[in-house]
């Protein structure tokens, strides 16, 4: 129940975080807007930062705390198991989790804290802004930073599309005829939030967005 | 038809088991797979072995007693069936067979393919009951219900307890099972009084087990010889919320209704 509690929190996040992203297509003035109007607020900000943070450390160490449990029931393994309905990303969650969590790792200290590649930590746009948008292009532009990004983005879709449906499961909703729609509820937000941060990376590696 | 079977043999809680492989000869195909295994053990019988131990009672897929994993499924490859109603053209000629327990730590092997599942009635001992009164039986349809209702209850009550859906899950969690239970009787009048108590009762049985936890890969649903569906586990988890905030309202309830009154 928790771990479906944090993991839907953090899906929130990752769903507004696709949103703002897209500004990038509306050009440097937006995207660059954005993040001083988020900047401007720091209390927010910060309470979110934080927020977000504790709520990523609780959905890992439940997930671990489970998956321990789960492993003692369960002392003998069976010579021969064979999976008959389980998708892909339900059978892969802890090896997309981990993926995730180093994607983050690197994303925050790549475009957040700006300790990979400072080059652009503090440079300002012409209206006085932090120039984010700048920041975005540039990293782009580089081919191993499109590969990383498009794993973790990967990850983020595998874990997703097992991930909603399987909380909204937990937390309890279910109703014969609508079952369906909640099924498919889960891979179709992991694919749009992909699709977003993916149309952002492949923009700029291909030159649409410069 | 022929057929090479790889079995777990043990001959003991404590002992250490390992595979055996025997050959299965004259089998017809219209042969159920425990009567296939009646053979093995009579040929095993008349050279003065021991017999392959494994559970078995009505041979119709009601009584829930037969539990083989068979080439790593749960009841073999069909759907919808127990092993007992599992026949052997359903296999190719020659082929070979791996034959397993239900592996848990709830289930302990009590012999061969013989694992010990009252692990299950206990869970049913702390909450899979209605309290009534003793006395003549109540008139049927005294107390009506929708037919939406009364198909719900009836999906959820075909569960057999075979044990399947745990020897199927990877976490070995009785979730399905529990569902099961929980929807069937909360789904009625009749077990609607003590609904709250009931599921948080179960699921606290669960645990003491040592039953995993559900992931929702749905593995149980697809070798639930009764097709039970796992709608029946948001039922349960819906009920288990409920009851914590229904729970959380009441004054404390009586001990168990079939607590010894002193």
């Amino acid at each position: 129940m928790g771990l479906a509690m944090t993991g839907l929190g953090l899906v929130v996040f990752v769903v507004f975080h696709m949103l703002g992203n897209l500004q990038l297509f509306e050009g440097p003035h937006a995207l660059n807007g954005y993040a001083a109007f988020l900047r401007d607020m720091p209390i927010v900000l910060w309470a979110v930062r934080i927020g977000l943070l504790s709520m990523a450390a609780l959905h890992i160490g439940l997930a671990l705390q489970l998956s321990m449990r789960n492993r003692r029931a369960r002392p003998v393994e069976y010579t021969i198991h064979r999976y008959r309905q389980a998708s892909i990303a339900s059978r892969t969650m802890a090896i997309s989790g981990m993926v995730l969590l180093l994607f983050v790792g690197f994303h925050l200290l790549h475009l957040t804290a700006g300790v990979i590649d400072p080059g652009f930590a503090d440079r300002r746009d012409p209206a006085g802004y932090r120039d984010v948008y700048g920041k975005v292009v540039h990293a782009f532009q580089n081919p191993f930073m499109v590969v990383l990004y498009l794993a973790g983005q990967l990850g983020l879709g595998l874990h997703l599309s097992h991930a909603i449906a399987s909380s909204v499961q937990t937390m309890g909703f279910e109703h014969a005829a609508l079952n369906r729609l909640l099924k498919a509820f889960g891979p179709v937000i992991g694919l749009i939030v992909v699709l977003g941060n993916v149309a952002i990376v492949l923009a700029v590696f291909f030159g649409i967005v410069r | 038809m022929k057929f090479t079977l790889n079995i777990w043999r043990q001959n003991g809680p404590h002992e250490r088991g390992r595979f055996i492989t025997y050959e299965a000869q004259d089998v017809s195909p219209g042969m159920s797979f425990l009567e296939m295994l009646d053979g093995v053990n009579q040929r095993l019988l008349g050279n003065g072995e021991e017999p392959v131990a494994f559970e078995q009672d009505c041979r119709e897929g009601i009584c829930g007693s037969c539990s083989l994993v068979i080439n790593g499924i749960p009841h073999g490859p069909d759907q919808g069936i127990t092993t007992c109603q599992l026949y052997m053209r359903r296999f190719s000629d020659g082929a070979f067979i791996t034959i397993e327990p239900w592996r848990a730590k709830a289930f302990p092997i009590l012999k061969d393919l013989v694992v010990d599942r009252s692990a299950l009635d206990r869970i049913m001992q702390a909450g899979g009951y209605i309290s009534v009164n003793t006395g003549g039986a109540v008139d049927g349809n005294v107390i009506l219900i929708g037919k939406d209702q009364a198909e719900t209850a009836m999906d959820a009550a075909s569960c057999i307890g075979c044990g399947a859906c745990v020897a199927a899950c990877k976490n070995a969690s009785a979730m399905l099972f529990v569902a099961a239970k929980v929807s069937h009787l909360a789904t009625l009048p009749q077990g609607r009084p003590e609904r709250a108590r009931r599921v948080s009762a179960m699921l606290e049985a669960m645990d003491r087990e040592g039953f995993g936890s559900c992931g929702n890969q749905y593995e149980c649903e697809a070798v639930c010889p009764k097709n039970i569906s796992t709608r029946f586990i948001a039922n349960l988890n819906h009920e288990y919320l409920r009851a914590g905030i229904v729970e959380s309202s009441l004054p404390s309830e009586p001990e168990s209704p079939h607590a010894e009154s002193s």
